[in-house]
């Protein structure tokens, strides 16, 4: 009987135990112990030379009293190197009118075990005041903070009554996290859905929903997260940060996203129809813009050039509401209207191409697309607002062919970048199918260099320089300058020489290029001079290949790579370079040609004596928009053969003149 | 306006701001303009109308405004209460002047902005009117190096339309509670200015003293108790590379308002020797030393031996374990805190660590004394009169005992009264006890002295005293690669660069990143195969980099040839003057320094040398660059000496530098070349 009793409260103690050990730290519980391994920690082996680690993140989100919606954070942080010391300093930014920031505790543990706790102000810091808006930040630092320390703080952010959002778990931090803690108690009235699409840190259980006595629970636990860390051409940092996402929906949860995007693309078809569908003016104005005699590419292109002539606002200076209500820029409901006015959104100007595309009796589909820039587009989260922007399907002389006239700038027959290679829905009363327009091949967005060029005896070159730029090459540049003025525009072109050429060099721009058009190719003409070009050895004289290679020197310098690497799009650059030599100088060696075929790079240079002239080729493709991080070393070493290449030397021999003279 | 003293690199050139830096915070502010309603339009004031056909000064085709008109009114009504107005016009001329429709006022706790309009008559139609119930208030968020908190904020306003062709203009009035009676007339800045007018309004029996910076001086009209300066087309201040700053250029009027009876007793200064006692007044007591920081001291001077030894420990303690937070309120930006409150918290900005170190070495019986000065050398000049708002940092000065002779202890300078004096900076924990950064070296800077200040030139160390002496031992093979050992000593703020670099490397395998850009700088294929640092952490010491490194295809093949560039790596030319534009300003250096290098390349068996490039030996007097590659016996040497010597080029000889950087640049391309052996 006697055990039985004991039996019976050691297990209630140990439940009560075990409750503790999950329950979330509360004000009330201050502060969890610490460990002597943490005071003696010097360095933690899964985050090398990392200032700082976190040793614990806590984040507990409770919506389920939709009037007092509040979330508790936790942060504890061993100081390692002294550069760590400024994570003491601490700033935690917030809106005022929907959220405050209350109860803020914080502490250092010196590394001996001995706690200093913050007795010092908390300051308010206002970021940023206007009309109705206050973006503040509660701004603190703690004392006495060494290398060895451990810092620690925890406030609640208590959120504006009825004030429940769509939220967010971030696990990837600026440092290592040893253990992250995170719960969210939803708002009961809605339904919820969570997902993590960058995937979880190695080893991590997915969230998991949790019933007990405290309520519903989100509950999920992570361990060694690695520290966030951003590199050059990386994929946009919300595609690789590990995170978890909550989205609330009124009404019931549609589970199943194939679903979910049939009935959000039949709603955004019906819409599409209503603004599109003015089919009487649609024809009246399509038989002013074509004529029935053109073949189905010369109209397709004619509605295209139309449509692209209207004043597309997307790309105007952003004005000021007093400004626009002088304007009296009206909004308009369909595409009659953007006809009529003469201006139009991006968005706008798209769906009246699709009119007039279907009014001169082509096959052509609206296409709500996600773009690639911020994030990339996961159907499975059912995030409506993903698809975002719009392009048209039009069905060329049995072809499929993508536009987007809107996009301003952007040639015939291709589509910005930012459109391209991510998936969009091809909008139908029943809801859609989903396509995903291709990036084109490199040799759609070429940069061609010709140079004709003098060199004199002093080494310098002396000449004249066209570069085309073509495709997306062109398209960006226009779009990048299209409120700059022509000073502007000049200084722009003639940088990019600057920037090609591994020397100091004098360039002026001697066209007018046409910056206002969607043409393929964007023509500028330059002079150039190059001194010193050719280097002295002895009594030779010698010309490096690469006269345009000065951004392929500084690329990939670093022999390790954390992520995937990620483009715009591909591209070739082509130069093609004829030097005529002083009077009486001879090229005494040319360098081997060079052929780098890595399939998705390819490099090739080569020189040429014509009849005492140099005629040098270097024609660099690239048909990469990602790459995996192991095939990092590859591509190193691939723009490490190019730069050797590049640097390869024409030996010439000036005119020697006699001793006897 | 720069009104703080915490080592802050941002520096305000004009009393009224436009939104150029802070993009992601100008963003913000930006989105959070759409929710403010719209103020009625409103018709610009007759001074602005009366500029819409008037001349603007001479400009070029890229400027990209011209202000027509700028006017400023201060009227001192006491001690306490300056009441300042401003109303200014630009001619916005291009799409970058765009940003002159954004008008920033910067202030304090102690100023109030009273009203605040603003105007755009646009080429056509009719005028734009904002008031100042649509401006905003921004701050600055938690950045590195920056205060943490301040109490200076910016009201920001912006003026609709502010396109080519149009004016903006605007009107404010502001309420300042001075710290000292003094103000700057900053009439120059980066806009052509057509006519810039001051009035200072003084009350009975008050006097003022102005001081013209960079720029003749102008006669006042006076009537009453108002004076009034005009001047006229001054040309623009554009921004050109290693410039001396700002302040160091800008045409600028320095004005002192003086009470009767003085300025000394009443928040006012008109020499070095009051700017002296007014700051002694501010710091007085804040040196006294706790108990606990007594033992503190007691307790590092205890465990070093000589006198110096005993400094470099304090030093060490107030450089690297007291935290560097910058927490300014109010008059706390010049103000330091306590050195006991410094040492309980264990963190403080600059004049805070200059404080705790006079405090503990007033604990060993040494005298220093603050020296306030710019973190960029000549803001502050010989010329420069006395005045606040061209500093932004607190060193110090300490008395040297007698009989001390150390030749660690580089940065001093013999002071006629206070004996041998040595500059030390206590928040720049990467340059030694005893050494001072180039930007700091040959600076100017107010040397509080017990009786009053100074201006003082801080000491300028030998160029020996900066700089990377890079050796290689390096062999190459027929197929032309080279590999081989590197070691890099540097010394000064060479040192302090890298010593940065790897600071902020949060993890191992980045510490090699330095390298890997040094080379890849130089070499086309590269694999550094061995690696190592020393020194990182004993910063009285060189720094050092000894690496491995094996560069395939270093030598060209051309026929049967091999090209070989005994310029391994490093590079010391510079496109900087490479410009259509004509320079005008002087080029500064960073500091003094000496670089060597000695690169030996034992060349491949059955090749000898058939050309070789020729030695160079350039001196301008401001810098000098000498080399040669030579053969000995089997092995190519190739040594080098880059020497800056002294800190600013003027003008007139910056097309020597031009030349000297082309031949520096000509000279690491030069190339040897082998020819197979002929035995």
């Amino acid at each position: 009987m006697r055990s039985s009793r004991l039996l019976s409260v050691v297990v209630i103690l140990l439940a009560s135990v075990a409750v503790l050990c999950c329950a979330p730290v509360r004000a009330g519980d201050e502060w969890l112990p610490i460990t002597l391994e943490e005071l003696k920690m010097t360095s933690e082996p899964k985050a090398p030379g990392a200032p700082a680690i976190i040793l614990y993140r806590q984040i507990d989100r409770d919506d389920s009293d939709a009037r007092t919606p509040h979330e508790y954070n936790y942060v504890r942080t061993k100081i390692l190197t002294e550069e760590g010391r400024k994570y003491a300093d601490v700033e935690i930014p917030f809106f005022k009118e929907n959220e405050n920031i209350v109860s803020v505790r914080a502490r250092t543990i010196r590394p001996d075990g001995a706690i200093v706790n913050f007795d010092g102000k908390v300051y308010e810091k206002e970021i940023v005041k206007a009309r109705g808006v206050k973006f503040l930040a509660k701004t603190f630092t703690l004392s006495d903070v060494q290398p060895g320390s451990i810092i620690e703080y925890h406030y609640t952010v208590d959120f504006k009554e009825y004030y429940v959002f769509n939220s967010h778990w971030t696990l990837s931090e600026e440092l290592f996290t040893k253990l992250g803690k995170y719960t969210l108690k939803p708002y009961a009235q809605f339904a919820l859905q969570w997902t993590w699409p960058n995937g979880l840190p190695e080893g991590t259980a997915p969230p998991a929903q949790q019933n007990d006595a405290r309520g519903n629970f989100i509950r999920m636990e992570a361990r060694d997260i690695p520290a966030f860390q951003v590199e050059d051409d990386m994929p946009p940092a919300n595609a690789m940060k590990y995170m978890v996402d909550f989205i609330y929906a009124d009404g019931d949860l549609e589970k199943d996203p194939e679903k979910f995007w049939k009935k959000r693309g039949k709603k955004l078809y019906d819409q599409t129809e209503g603004f599109v569908g003015k089919r009487k003016a649609m024809e009246e104005a399509v038989a002013q813009i074509v004529s029935p005699n053109d073949p189905p590419q010369t109209k397709l292109q004619k509605i295209y050039a139309k449509t692209q002539s209207i004043k597309n606002t997307s790309y105007q200076i952003e004005r000021s509401e007093q400004e626009q209500k002088r304007s009296k820029e009206k909004e308009v409901g369909n595409v009659e209207e953007v006809l009529k006015r003469g201006y139009g959104d991006g968005d706008q100007i798209t769906w009246l191409f699709l009119g007039l595309a279907r009014a001169a009796g082509f096959e052509a589909s609206p296409v709500i697309m996600s773009t690639r820039e911020d994030h990339f587009f996961r159907k499975n989260l059912m995030n409506g607002r993903d698809l975002h922007t719009n392009i048209v399907q039009v069905k060329l002389d049995g072809k499929e062919m993508y536009l987007d006239p809107g996009a301003a700038f952007t040639p015939f027959g291709m589509l910005p970048w930012t459109e391209t290679e991510t998936p969009g829905l091809k909008l139908d009363k029943d809801g859609g199918t989903w396509v995903t327009p291709p990036c084109p091949d490199s040799s759609a967005s070429k940069i061609v260099r010709k140079a004709v060029m003098k060199l004199n005896k002093e080494g310098t070159l002396e000449g004249k320089l066209t570069v085309t730029f073509s495709g997306l090459e062109a398209a960006w540049r226009r779009a990048k300058e299209r409120n700059q003025d022509e000073v502007h525009k000049k200084k722009m072109l003639e940088d990019y020489v600057q920037e090609m050429v591994p020397v100091g060099i004098n360039v002026e721009l001697t066209s007018k290029p046409d910056w206002a058009s969607s043409s393929p190719d964007f023509v500028a003409e330059y002079t150039l001079e190059v001194p010193g070009w050719v280097s002295g050895a002895g009594r030779r004289a010698l010309m490096p290949m690469g006269l345009f290679s000065a951004p392929e020197k500084h690329v990939y310098e670093h022999s390790t790579r954390v992520h995937p690497l990620y483009f715009q799009f591909a591209h070739q650059k082509l130069d093609d370079i004829q030097i005529e030599l002083p009077p009486g100088w001879q090229v005494s060696s040319l360098p081997q040609p060079v052929t780098q075929d890595a399939k998705l790079v390819v490099y090739i240079s080569k020189a040429e004596n014509k009849n005492g002239a140099l005629h040098l080729e270097r024609h660099l493709t690239v048909d990469l928009i990602s790459l995996d991080q192991k095939y990092y070393p590859t591509l190193r070493n691939f723009y490490q053969l190019v730069k050797n290449a590049d640097e390869q030397q024409i030996v010439l021999q000036p005119m020697v003149v006699s001793s006897r003279n | 306006m720069n009104s703080k003293l915490s080592c802050s690199r941002w520096w305000f050139p004009r009393e009224t701001e436009f939104l150029e830096s802070w993009p992601s915070l100008a963003a913000l502010a930006f989105s959070l303009l759409a929710f403010a309603a719209p103020a009625r339009a409103g018709d610009a004031p007759a001074w602005m109308h009366a500029l819409m056909n008037v001349l603007p000064p001479e400009h070029d085709e890229k400027t990209d405004a011209v202000l027509l008109y700028s006017e400023k009114v201060v009227t001192v009504q006491s001690v306490d209460k300056i009441k300042i107005t401003v109303r200014e016009a630009y001619r916005i001329l291009r799409p970058g002047g765009r940003e002159y429709g954004t008008l920033v006022i910067p202030y304090n706790s102690h100023q109030k902005i009273t009203a605040m309009r603003g105007w755009c008559i646009p080429a056509q139609g009719k005028d734009y009117e904002v008031k100042d119930k649509e401006a905003m208030e921004i701050s600055l968020p938690k950045i590195e190096g920056s205060e943490l908190i301040t109490d200076v904020k910016d009201k920001l306003l912006h003026i609709p339309a502010a396109d080519p062709g149009n004016i903006v203009g605007y009107e404010y009035e502001k309420e300042d509670q001075p710290f000292v009676l003094q103000d700057i007339w900053r009439f120059q800045q980066e806009s052509p200015v057509r006519e810039a007018r001051y009035s200072l309004i003084l009350p009975s029996s008050w006097e003022y003293k102005v001081t013209w910076m960079n720029y003749p001086e102008v006669k006042p009209v006076e009537s009453g108790n108002q004076s009034q300066w005009v001047v006229s087309q001054i040309n623009g201040i554009r921004h050109e590379d290693s410039m001396p700053p700002w302040q160091g250029v800008a045409g600028q009027m320095i004005v002192s308002f003086v009470p009767p009876g003085g300025s000394a007793q009443s928040r006012g200064f008109q020499n070095w020797k009051e700017m002296g006692i007014w700051y002694q007044a501010l710091t007085s007591g804040r040196r006294d030393a706790s108990p606990e920081l007594k033992q503190k001291v007691a307790s590092l001077a205890s465990s070093s031996g000589t006198l110096v030894e005993k400094m470099k420990a304090l030093a060490n303690f107030a450089q690297r374990d007291i935290r560097y937070v910058a927490i300014e309120l109010g008059i706390g930006g010049w103000q330091p805190h306590s050195a006991a409150e410094v040492f309980t918290h264990h963190y403080g900005d600059c004049k805070d660590k200059a404080t705790l170190m006079g405090a503990m070495l007033h604990e060993i019986n040494i005298d220093s004394y603050y020296v306030v000065v710019n973190s960029e050398r000549g803001s502050v000049t010989r010329e420069t009169p006395a005045h606040k708002d061209d500093f932004d940092h607190v060193i110090i000065a300490i008395k040297l005992p007698d009989g001390i002779a150390d030749s660690s202890l580089m940065a001093t300078m013999a002071h006629p009264k206070l004996g041998k004096l040595l500059f030390f900076d206590p928040t720049d924990e990467l340059t030694p006890f005893g050494q001072l950064s180039g930007a700091l070296q040959a600076n100017y800077g107010l040397l509080v002295a017990p009786d009053g200040g100074e201006l003082v030139e801080s000491p300028a160390l030998p160029s020996a005293m900066n700089g990377i002496r890079r050796t290689a031992k390096l062999s190459l093979t027929p197929a032309g690669t080279l590999t081989g050992d590197v070691q890099e000593i540097r010394v000064g703020d060479r040192a302090w660069a890298q010593r940065w670099a790897l600071r902020t490397v949060t993890k191992d395998t980045d510490k090699i990143k330095p390298i890997e850009t040094l080379l890849s700088r130089s070499l086309a294929t590269f694999q550094i195969t061995k690696a190592s640092v020393g020194n990182l952490q004993s910063t009285d010491l060189p720094f050092i980099y000894n690496y491995s490194v094996m560069a395939q295809n270093y030598a060209k093949t051309a026929g049967n040839l091999l090209l070989v560039r005994p310029r391994f790596v490093g590079n010391k030319s510079s496109d900087l003057l490479e410009t259509k534009e004509p320079r005008k300003y002087p080029v500064e250096f960073d500091g003094p320094s000496r670089d060597t290098d000695t690169f030996e390349i034992a060349l491949p068996a059955g090749y000898e040398v058939d050309d070789l490039p020729p030695p160079v030996d350039a001196d301008c007097g401001f810098a000098s660059y000498h080399s040669k590659t030579e053969v000995n016996g089997s092995t190519l040497k190739y040594t080098r000496t880059f020497e800056v010597k002294e800190l600013s080029v003027p003008v007139s000889k910056v097309e020597d530098l031009k030349k000297l950087y082309r031949i520096i640049a000509s000279d690491e391309r030069n190339t040897a070349v082998l020819k197979p052996a002929s035995h």
